[in-house]
Protein backbone atom coordinates (compact mmCIF):
# COMPACT_ATOMS: atom_id res chain seq x y z
CA UNK A 1 0.00 0.00 0.00
CA UNK A 2 2.64 2.86 0.91
CA UNK A 3 4.89 1.54 -2.12
CA UNK A 4 1.92 2.33 -4.47
CA UNK A 5 1.20 5.31 -2.62
CA UNK A 6 4.33 6.53 -3.39
CA UNK A 7 4.21 5.59 -6.79
CA UNK A 8 1.39 7.92 -6.91
CA UNK A 9 3.08 10.55 -5.44
CA UNK A 10 6.15 10.13 -7.74
CA UNK A 11 3.82 10.23 -10.76
CA UNK A 12 1.38 13.42 -9.02
CA UNK A 13 4.64 15.32 -8.93
CA UNK A 14 5.91 14.43 -12.73
CA UNK A 15 2.70 15.19 -14.24
CA UNK A 16 2.94 18.97 -12.36
CA UNK A 17 6.13 19.47 -13.26
CA UNK A 18 5.47 18.78 -17.00
CA UNK A 19 2.72 21.14 -17.21
CA UNK A 20 5.22 23.44 -15.56
CA UNK A 21 7.67 23.36 -17.91
CA UNK A 22 4.86 23.13 -20.95
CA UNK A 23 3.58 26.56 -19.74
CA UNK A 24 7.41 27.90 -19.14
CA UNK A 25 8.62 27.25 -22.86
CA UNK A 26 5.18 28.61 -24.25
CA UNK A 27 5.83 31.88 -22.48
CA UNK A 28 9.37 31.61 -23.81
CA UNK A 29 7.94 31.49 -27.42
CA UNK A 30 5.55 34.26 -26.61
CA UNK A 31 7.91 36.41 -25.06
CA UNK A 32 5.00 38.35 -24.04
CA UNK A 33 3.38 39.59 -20.54
CA UNK A 34 0.59 40.27 -21.96
CA UNK A 35 0.03 36.89 -23.94
CA UNK A 36 1.26 34.00 -21.21
CA UNK A 37 3.53 35.60 -18.13
CA UNK A 38 6.68 32.95 -17.02
CA UNK A 39 5.85 30.81 -13.93
CA UNK A 40 8.19 32.90 -12.12
CA UNK A 41 6.80 36.47 -12.69
CA UNK A 42 3.34 34.60 -12.03
CA UNK A 43 4.84 33.08 -8.65
CA UNK A 44 5.85 36.56 -7.99
CA UNK A 45 2.87 37.98 -8.55
CA UNK A 46 0.92 35.40 -6.58
CA UNK A 47 2.71 36.51 -3.57
CA UNK A 48 2.31 40.00 -4.29
CA UNK A 49 -1.31 39.41 -3.80
CA UNK A 50 -1.44 37.38 -0.95
CA UNK A 51 0.46 40.26 0.86
CA UNK A 52 -2.04 42.86 -0.81
CA UNK A 53 -4.28 44.12 2.00
CA UNK A 54 -6.84 43.52 -0.25
CA UNK A 55 -6.31 39.77 -0.25
CA UNK A 56 -8.18 38.30 2.89
CA UNK A 57 -11.05 39.92 2.03
CA UNK A 58 -11.21 38.61 -1.39
CA UNK A 59 -10.92 35.26 -0.67
CA UNK A 60 -13.15 35.55 3.07
CA UNK A 61 -15.59 36.52 1.53
CA UNK A 62 -15.45 34.29 -1.70
CA UNK A 63 -15.20 31.40 0.99
CA UNK A 64 -18.18 32.57 3.14
CA UNK A 65 -19.90 32.51 -0.02
CA UNK A 66 -18.94 29.00 -1.19
CA UNK A 67 -19.76 28.08 2.48
CA UNK A 68 -23.45 29.52 2.64
CA UNK A 69 -24.14 27.86 -0.98
CA UNK A 70 -22.76 24.79 0.24
CA UNK A 71 -24.82 24.84 3.79
CA UNK A 72 -27.72 25.68 1.63
CA UNK A 73 -27.70 23.40 -1.11
CA UNK A 74 -26.77 20.92 1.67
CA UNK A 75 -29.63 20.97 3.63
CA UNK A 76 -32.30 21.43 1.28
CA UNK A 77 -30.45 18.60 -0.77
CA UNK A 78 -30.40 16.39 2.01
CA UNK A 79 -34.12 17.18 2.71
CA UNK A 80 -35.55 17.55 -0.11
CA UNK A 81 -33.48 13.64 -1.24
CA UNK A 82 -34.59 11.87 1.67
CA UNK A 83 -38.53 12.99 0.75
CA UNK A 84 -38.00 12.28 -3.18
CA UNK A 85 -36.24 8.72 -2.14
CA UNK A 86 -38.53 7.71 0.21
CA UNK A 87 -41.80 8.97 -1.31
CA UNK A 88 -42.57 8.17 -5.11
CA UNK A 89 -45.10 11.01 -5.70
CA UNK A 90 -42.77 13.58 -4.39
CA UNK A 91 -39.86 12.02 -6.21
CA UNK A 92 -42.15 12.51 -9.40
CA UNK A 93 -42.64 16.04 -8.45
CA UNK A 94 -38.73 16.91 -7.99
CA UNK A 95 -37.56 15.54 -10.60
CA UNK A 96 -38.19 17.92 -13.59
CA UNK A 97 -37.59 20.78 -11.56
CA UNK A 98 -33.92 19.06 -10.69
CA UNK A 99 -33.71 17.74 -14.69
CA UNK A 100 -34.37 21.80 -15.53
CA UNK A 101 -31.98 23.23 -12.85
CA UNK A 102 -29.46 21.18 -13.78
CA UNK A 103 -29.88 21.62 -17.65
CA UNK A 104 -30.15 25.43 -17.57
CA UNK A 105 -26.42 27.11 -18.73
CA UNK A 106 -24.76 29.05 -15.78
CA UNK A 107 -24.89 32.16 -17.73
CA UNK A 108 -28.74 32.19 -17.81
CA UNK A 109 -29.05 31.98 -14.42
CA UNK A 110 -26.17 34.78 -13.63
CA UNK A 111 -27.87 36.99 -16.06
CA UNK A 112 -31.11 36.33 -14.46
CA UNK A 113 -29.96 36.75 -10.98
CA UNK A 114 -27.79 40.10 -11.91
CA UNK A 115 -31.64 41.38 -12.56
CA UNK A 116 -33.06 39.97 -9.46
CA UNK A 117 -30.75 40.27 -6.92
CA UNK A 118 -28.02 42.77 -5.09
CA UNK A 119 -24.47 41.98 -6.00
CA UNK A 120 -23.95 40.36 -3.32
CA UNK A 121 -26.26 37.59 -2.98
CA UNK A 122 -25.80 36.57 -6.89
CA UNK A 123 -22.57 34.57 -6.65
CA UNK A 124 -24.04 32.79 -3.72
CA UNK A 125 -27.26 31.92 -5.77
CA UNK A 126 -25.41 30.61 -8.28
CA UNK A 127 -23.65 28.32 -6.22
CA UNK A 128 -26.53 27.17 -4.69
CA UNK A 129 -28.28 26.34 -8.08
CA UNK A 130 -25.28 24.61 -9.29
CA UNK A 131 -24.47 22.61 -5.94
CA UNK A 132 -28.21 21.60 -4.82
CA UNK A 133 -29.20 19.60 -7.72
CA UNK A 134 -25.63 17.36 -7.36
CA UNK A 135 -26.49 16.96 -3.60
CA UNK A 136 -30.42 16.06 -4.47
CA UNK A 137 -29.48 13.84 -7.12
CA UNK A 138 -26.97 11.61 -4.67
CA UNK A 139 -29.26 11.38 -2.09
CA UNK A 140 -32.10 10.17 -3.62
CA UNK A 141 -29.68 7.38 -5.48
CA UNK A 142 -28.12 6.53 -1.84
CA UNK A 143 -31.91 5.84 -0.70
CA UNK A 144 -32.41 3.92 -3.39
CA UNK A 145 -29.03 1.92 -3.10
CA UNK A 146 -30.89 0.94 0.77
CA UNK A 147 -30.33 -2.25 1.36
CA UNK A 148 -33.89 -3.31 1.24
CA UNK A 149 -33.35 -6.52 3.53
CA UNK A 150 -32.04 -3.87 5.82
CA UNK A 151 -35.59 -2.19 6.24
CA UNK A 152 -37.09 -5.63 6.38
CA UNK A 153 -35.07 -6.96 9.35
CA UNK A 154 -35.85 -3.40 11.28
CA UNK A 155 -39.56 -3.74 10.05
CA UNK A 156 -39.84 -7.30 11.57
CA UNK A 157 -38.16 -5.99 14.84
CA UNK A 158 -41.03 -3.22 15.16
CA UNK A 159 -38.31 -0.31 14.64
CA UNK A 160 -40.45 2.90 14.25
CA UNK A 161 -40.74 4.72 11.16
CA UNK A 162 -38.83 7.24 12.68
CA UNK A 163 -36.05 5.46 13.80
CA UNK A 164 -35.35 3.61 10.29
CA UNK A 165 -34.91 6.74 9.06
CA UNK A 166 -32.52 7.99 11.17
CA UNK A 167 -30.84 4.83 12.28
CA UNK A 168 -30.89 2.85 8.78
CA UNK A 169 -31.27 5.23 5.94
CA UNK A 170 -29.56 8.09 7.08
CA UNK A 171 -25.93 6.14 7.80
CA UNK A 172 -26.59 4.28 4.77
CA UNK A 173 -26.68 7.67 2.49
CA UNK A 174 -23.70 9.30 3.69
CA UNK A 175 -21.30 8.22 1.79
CA UNK A 176 -23.61 9.66 -1.31
CA UNK A 177 -24.03 12.39 0.58
CA UNK A 178 -20.00 13.14 0.72
CA UNK A 179 -19.56 12.13 -3.08
CA UNK A 180 -22.11 14.63 -3.93
CA UNK A 181 -20.50 17.01 -1.18
CA UNK A 182 -17.52 16.77 -2.85
CA UNK A 183 -18.38 16.81 -6.70
CA UNK A 184 -20.85 19.55 -5.88
CA UNK A 185 -18.00 21.98 -4.32
CA UNK A 186 -15.83 21.55 -7.45
CA UNK A 187 -18.61 23.29 -10.02
CA UNK A 188 -19.67 25.09 -6.80
CA UNK A 189 -16.73 27.02 -6.76
CA UNK A 190 -16.15 27.49 -10.31
CA UNK A 191 -19.98 29.16 -10.21
CA UNK A 192 -19.08 31.14 -7.30
CA UNK A 193 -16.31 32.88 -9.57
CA UNK A 194 -17.95 33.24 -12.47
CA UNK A 195 -21.00 35.06 -10.39
CA UNK A 196 -18.56 37.07 -8.74
CA UNK A 197 -16.86 38.38 -12.12
CA UNK A 198 -20.09 39.26 -13.55
CA UNK A 199 -21.86 41.11 -10.82
CA UNK A 200 -18.53 42.60 -8.96
CA UNK A 201 -19.41 42.66 -5.56
CA UNK A 202 -16.77 44.57 -3.67
CA UNK A 203 -14.68 41.75 -2.23
CA UNK A 204 -13.71 38.68 -4.28
CA UNK A 205 -11.68 36.83 -6.54
CA UNK A 206 -13.77 37.34 -9.50
CA UNK A 207 -13.55 40.66 -8.23
CA UNK A 208 -10.25 41.17 -8.90
CA UNK A 209 -9.71 38.58 -11.52
CA UNK A 210 -12.13 40.39 -13.27
CA UNK A 211 -9.75 44.19 -12.88
CA UNK A 212 -6.72 42.78 -13.44
CA UNK A 213 -8.22 40.90 -17.13
CA UNK A 214 -9.39 44.54 -17.67
CA UNK A 215 -5.83 45.91 -17.01
CA UNK A 216 -4.15 43.19 -19.29
CA UNK A 217 -2.90 41.84 -15.86
CA UNK A 218 -2.59 38.33 -17.20
CA UNK A 219 -0.19 37.13 -14.44
CA UNK A 220 -2.33 38.46 -12.13
CA UNK A 221 -5.78 36.28 -13.51
CA UNK A 222 -3.51 33.40 -13.07
CA UNK A 223 -1.93 34.12 -9.84
CA UNK A 224 -5.75 34.42 -9.05
CA UNK A 225 -6.59 31.16 -10.65
CA UNK A 226 -3.92 29.34 -8.39
CA UNK A 227 -5.47 30.56 -5.67
CA UNK A 228 -9.18 29.55 -6.59
CA UNK A 229 -7.42 25.97 -7.64
CA UNK A 230 -5.73 25.70 -3.80
CA UNK A 231 -9.13 26.88 -2.14
CA UNK A 232 -10.82 24.47 -3.79
CA UNK A 233 -8.27 21.60 -3.09
CA UNK A 234 -8.21 22.61 0.65
CA UNK A 235 -12.24 22.37 0.74
CA UNK A 236 -11.91 18.62 -1.20
CA UNK A 237 -9.30 17.69 1.34
CA UNK A 238 -11.51 18.95 4.21
CA UNK A 239 -14.57 17.03 3.06
CA UNK A 240 -12.87 13.73 2.45
CA UNK A 241 -11.42 14.43 5.83
CA UNK A 242 -14.85 14.66 7.70
CA UNK A 243 -15.59 11.37 5.82
CA UNK A 244 -13.38 9.93 7.06
CA UNK A 245 -14.15 10.57 10.45
CA UNK A 246 -17.46 10.05 9.88
CA UNK A 247 -17.81 6.90 8.02
CA UNK A 248 -15.91 4.84 10.30
CA UNK A 249 -17.62 1.61 10.03
CA UNK A 250 -15.97 0.36 6.62
CA UNK B 1 -49.72 -25.07 23.93
CA UNK B 2 -49.81 -25.32 20.34
CA UNK B 3 -49.74 -22.75 17.64
CA UNK B 4 -52.24 -23.85 14.99
CA UNK B 5 -52.34 -22.73 11.09
CA UNK B 6 -55.44 -23.98 9.69
CA UNK B 7 -56.81 -23.94 6.45
CA UNK B 8 -54.12 -21.81 4.93
CA UNK B 9 -54.19 -21.04 1.38
CA UNK B 10 -51.56 -18.96 -0.81
CA UNK B 11 -50.72 -18.66 -4.60
CA UNK B 12 -48.36 -16.57 -6.47
CA UNK B 13 -49.79 -16.42 -9.97
CA UNK B 14 -51.15 -19.62 -10.88
CA UNK B 15 -48.73 -21.55 -8.94
CA UNK B 16 -50.35 -22.82 -5.75
CA UNK B 17 -47.87 -22.74 -2.50
CA UNK B 18 -50.71 -23.87 0.30
CA UNK B 19 -54.26 -25.80 -0.63
CA UNK B 20 -56.14 -26.05 2.50
CA UNK B 21 -52.74 -26.59 4.04
CA UNK B 22 -52.61 -27.55 8.22
CA UNK B 23 -50.04 -27.27 10.44
CA UNK B 24 -49.18 -27.54 14.74
CA UNK B 25 -46.65 -26.33 16.40
CA UNK B 26 -45.58 -26.56 19.64
CA UNK B 27 -44.84 -23.94 22.12
CA UNK B 28 -41.13 -23.71 23.77
CA UNK B 29 -40.44 -26.77 21.32
CA UNK B 30 -37.87 -26.24 17.99
CA UNK B 31 -39.95 -27.27 15.05
CA UNK B 32 -37.86 -27.72 11.87
CA UNK B 33 -39.01 -27.84 8.40
CA UNK B 34 -37.76 -29.63 6.07
CA UNK B 35 -38.42 -29.13 2.88
CA UNK B 36 -37.29 -29.30 -0.63
CA UNK B 37 -35.88 -25.60 -2.03
CA UNK B 38 -38.81 -23.27 -3.48
CA UNK B 39 -41.69 -25.19 -1.74
CA UNK B 40 -42.60 -22.09 0.18
CA UNK B 41 -40.95 -22.64 3.34
CA UNK B 42 -39.91 -19.28 3.46
CA UNK B 43 -43.33 -18.05 2.42
CA UNK B 44 -44.92 -19.94 5.57
CA UNK B 45 -42.57 -17.58 7.94
CA UNK B 46 -43.31 -14.40 6.43
CA UNK B 47 -47.01 -15.30 6.57
CA UNK B 48 -46.34 -16.16 10.56
CA UNK B 49 -44.34 -13.07 10.58
CA UNK B 50 -47.11 -11.27 9.01
CA UNK B 51 -45.25 -9.65 6.29
CA UNK B 52 -47.01 -11.80 3.34
CA UNK B 53 -50.73 -11.99 3.06
CA UNK B 54 -52.00 -15.26 2.66
CA UNK B 55 -54.92 -15.61 0.22
CA UNK B 56 -57.29 -16.73 3.59
CA UNK B 57 -55.83 -18.58 6.68
CA UNK B 58 -56.97 -19.02 10.27
CA UNK B 59 -53.81 -18.84 13.06
CA UNK B 60 -54.79 -19.49 16.24
CA UNK B 61 -52.09 -18.75 19.13
CA UNK B 62 -50.80 -16.36 17.59
CA UNK B 63 -52.52 -13.40 18.67
CA UNK B 64 -50.21 -10.91 20.51
CA UNK B 65 -46.95 -12.77 20.12
CA UNK B 66 -44.20 -10.85 19.72
CA UNK B 67 -41.67 -12.92 17.15
CA UNK B 68 -37.84 -12.68 16.11
CA UNK B 69 -36.49 -13.36 13.28
CA UNK B 70 -33.07 -15.15 11.99
CA UNK B 71 -32.61 -14.81 8.49
CA UNK B 72 -30.65 -16.83 5.91
CA UNK B 73 -28.37 -13.55 5.54
CA UNK B 74 -27.07 -11.58 9.69
CA UNK B 75 -28.69 -8.79 8.39
CA UNK B 76 -26.81 -6.37 10.47
CA UNK B 77 -26.14 -2.25 10.20
CA UNK B 78 -22.87 -2.34 8.85
CA UNK B 79 -22.47 1.17 10.85
CA UNK B 80 -23.28 -0.31 13.65
CA UNK B 81 -20.67 -2.27 16.39
CA UNK B 82 -22.13 -6.12 17.78
CA UNK B 83 -23.77 -3.93 20.89
CA UNK B 84 -25.04 -1.84 18.99
CA UNK B 85 -26.71 -4.24 16.35
CA UNK B 86 -28.22 -5.77 19.52
CA UNK B 87 -29.12 -2.64 21.06
CA UNK B 88 -30.62 -1.70 17.62
CA UNK B 89 -33.54 -3.86 18.53
CA UNK B 90 -34.37 -3.35 21.98
CA UNK B 91 -36.58 -0.82 23.77
CA UNK B 92 -34.87 1.24 26.62
CA UNK B 93 -35.45 -0.97 29.47
CA UNK B 94 -33.22 -0.46 32.80
CA UNK B 95 -31.61 -3.74 32.56
CA UNK B 96 -31.07 -3.23 28.33
CA UNK B 97 -27.06 -3.13 28.75
CA UNK B 98 -27.39 -6.25 31.08
CA UNK B 99 -29.21 -8.13 28.26
CA UNK B 100 -26.99 -7.38 25.82
CA UNK B 101 -23.93 -8.20 27.38
CA UNK B 102 -25.78 -11.70 28.58
CA UNK B 103 -26.73 -12.59 25.02
CA UNK B 104 -23.17 -11.49 23.65
CA UNK B 105 -21.27 -13.93 26.37
CA UNK B 106 -23.65 -16.66 25.22
CA UNK B 107 -22.59 -16.50 21.34
CA UNK B 108 -19.26 -16.37 22.65
CA UNK B 109 -18.40 -12.22 21.37
CA UNK B 110 -17.32 -10.49 24.07
CA UNK B 111 -14.47 -9.67 22.92
CA UNK B 112 -16.08 -8.44 19.38
CA UNK B 113 -18.53 -6.24 21.16
CA UNK B 114 -17.18 -3.32 19.78
CA UNK B 115 -16.42 -4.01 16.37
CA UNK B 116 -18.43 -3.55 13.00
CA UNK B 117 -19.33 -6.56 11.26
CA UNK B 118 -16.97 -5.86 8.07
CA UNK B 119 -14.36 -6.60 10.56
CA UNK B 120 -16.32 -10.02 11.42
CA UNK B 121 -16.37 -13.17 9.96
CA UNK B 122 -19.77 -14.94 8.68
CA UNK B 123 -19.90 -17.07 11.12
CA UNK B 124 -19.56 -14.84 13.51
CA UNK B 125 -21.93 -12.24 12.28
CA UNK B 126 -25.00 -15.66 12.28
CA UNK B 127 -23.97 -15.13 15.51
CA UNK B 128 -24.61 -11.47 16.12
CA UNK B 129 -27.68 -12.07 14.26
CA UNK B 130 -28.45 -15.22 16.84
CA UNK B 131 -28.27 -12.79 20.11
CA UNK B 132 -30.35 -10.17 18.44
CA UNK B 133 -33.03 -12.87 17.88
CA UNK B 134 -32.63 -13.69 21.78
CA UNK B 135 -32.12 -11.01 23.38
CA UNK B 136 -35.63 -9.03 21.33
CA UNK B 137 -38.02 -10.06 24.43
CA UNK B 138 -39.94 -12.49 21.60
CA UNK B 139 -42.07 -15.67 22.21
CA UNK B 140 -41.36 -17.14 18.67
CA UNK B 141 -38.03 -17.19 16.77
CA UNK B 142 -38.17 -17.87 12.97
CA UNK B 143 -35.43 -19.19 11.08
CA UNK B 144 -34.53 -19.20 7.33
CA UNK B 145 -32.72 -20.94 6.74
CA UNK B 146 -29.40 -18.88 8.60
CA UNK B 147 -26.18 -21.57 8.29
CA UNK B 148 -27.04 -22.12 4.37
CA UNK B 149 -24.00 -19.77 3.80
CA UNK B 150 -21.44 -21.57 6.47
CA UNK B 151 -19.11 -24.54 5.85
CA UNK B 152 -19.72 -27.40 7.93
CA UNK B 153 -17.59 -27.21 11.17
CA UNK B 154 -19.15 -23.45 11.17
CA UNK B 155 -22.63 -24.93 11.26
CA UNK B 156 -22.61 -27.71 13.91
CA UNK B 157 -20.51 -24.64 15.89
CA UNK B 158 -23.47 -22.48 15.37
CA UNK B 159 -26.28 -25.11 15.98
CA UNK B 160 -24.49 -25.73 19.56
CA UNK B 161 -24.31 -21.89 20.16
CA UNK B 162 -27.60 -22.05 19.55
CA UNK B 163 -29.02 -24.74 21.18
CA UNK B 164 -26.67 -23.46 24.83
CA UNK B 165 -28.75 -20.23 24.52
CA UNK B 166 -31.85 -22.36 23.97
CA UNK B 167 -31.58 -24.48 26.97
CA UNK B 168 -31.57 -20.81 29.28
CA UNK B 169 -34.37 -19.67 27.31
CA UNK B 170 -36.97 -22.52 25.83
CA UNK B 171 -38.64 -20.17 23.14
CA UNK B 172 -40.65 -21.57 20.24
CA UNK B 173 -38.71 -21.37 17.40
CA UNK B 174 -39.48 -22.54 13.92
CA UNK B 175 -36.18 -23.25 11.94
CA UNK B 176 -36.76 -23.75 8.11
CA UNK B 177 -34.04 -25.99 6.07
CA UNK B 178 -33.22 -28.13 3.41
CA UNK B 179 -30.42 -30.20 5.33
CA UNK B 180 -31.36 -33.09 6.84
CA UNK B 181 -28.67 -33.30 9.52
CA UNK B 182 -29.30 -29.20 10.41
CA UNK B 183 -32.87 -30.40 11.07
CA UNK B 184 -31.79 -33.88 13.09
CA UNK B 185 -28.79 -31.89 15.22
CA UNK B 186 -31.85 -28.87 15.87
CA UNK B 187 -35.20 -30.20 15.98
CA UNK B 188 -37.26 -31.54 18.78
CA UNK B 189 -39.64 -31.76 16.08
CA UNK B 190 -39.73 -32.58 12.46
CA UNK B 191 -41.71 -31.99 9.84
CA UNK B 192 -40.92 -32.93 5.96
CA UNK B 193 -42.82 -30.98 3.80
CA UNK B 194 -43.19 -31.52 0.13
CA UNK B 195 -43.10 -30.39 -2.96
CA UNK B 196 -45.92 -27.89 -3.95
CA UNK B 197 -48.82 -27.25 -3.39
CA UNK B 198 -47.47 -28.50 0.12
CA UNK B 199 -48.74 -31.36 1.98
CA UNK B 200 -46.92 -32.67 5.15
CA UNK B 201 -45.31 -36.16 4.48
CA UNK B 202 -44.45 -37.14 8.31
CA UNK B 203 -43.56 -35.88 11.45
CA UNK B 204 -41.01 -37.20 13.66
CA UNK B 205 -40.73 -35.99 17.43
CA UNK B 206 -37.04 -36.55 18.75
CA UNK B 207 -36.56 -36.72 22.47
CA UNK B 208 -33.04 -35.72 23.04
CA UNK B 209 -33.21 -31.80 23.39
CA UNK B 210 -29.37 -31.74 24.93
CA UNK B 211 -26.94 -30.02 22.74
CA UNK B 212 -24.87 -32.95 22.65
CA UNK B 213 -26.88 -34.61 19.68
CA UNK B 214 -24.52 -36.29 17.52
CA UNK B 215 -25.35 -38.12 13.84
CA UNK B 216 -23.42 -41.21 14.55
CA UNK B 217 -25.99 -42.09 17.03
CA UNK B 218 -27.50 -45.73 14.93
CA UNK B 219 -30.92 -44.22 16.10
CA UNK B 220 -30.25 -41.13 13.71
CA UNK B 221 -28.67 -42.84 11.12
CA UNK B 222 -31.65 -45.03 10.91
CA UNK B 223 -34.11 -42.34 11.00
CA UNK B 224 -31.84 -40.17 8.34
CA UNK B 225 -32.55 -43.37 6.11
CA UNK B 226 -35.96 -43.08 7.19
CA UNK B 227 -36.26 -39.44 6.09
CA UNK B 228 -34.05 -39.18 2.80
CA UNK B 229 -36.51 -41.99 1.49
CA UNK B 230 -39.78 -40.05 2.28
CA UNK B 231 -37.85 -36.79 0.81
CA UNK B 232 -37.48 -38.85 -2.49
Amino acid sequence: MIKVFNKNRIITFFSTLLLIITWKVVSLIYQSEFILPSPESTLISTFKIILSEKFFPAIGLTVLRGIIGLAASFILGVGLGILAGTNETFNAFLKPILVTIRSTPVISLILLALIWFNVDMVPIFIAFLTMFPFICTNVIDGIRNVDKELVQMAKTYRISHSRIVREVYLPAITPFVFSGASSAMGFGWRAIIIGEVLSQPQFGIGTFMQSAQTFLLVNEVIAWTVIAVIISYIFEVIIRKIEQHIVVWN
Amino acid sequence: MLLEIRNLNKSYQDISLFENFNIEIKENTISCILGPSGCGKTTLLNIINGTINADSVELKGFENKVISYIFQEPRLLPWKTVKENISFVLNDTENKQGIIDRYIRLVDLEKFADYYPSKLSGGMKQRVSIARAFAYPSDIILMDEPLKALDYKLKFNLIKAFKRIWQFDKRTVVFVTHDIDEALLLGNEIFVFSKAPVSIKDKFSLMSSSSDVTLENPDMIDLKKKILTIMD
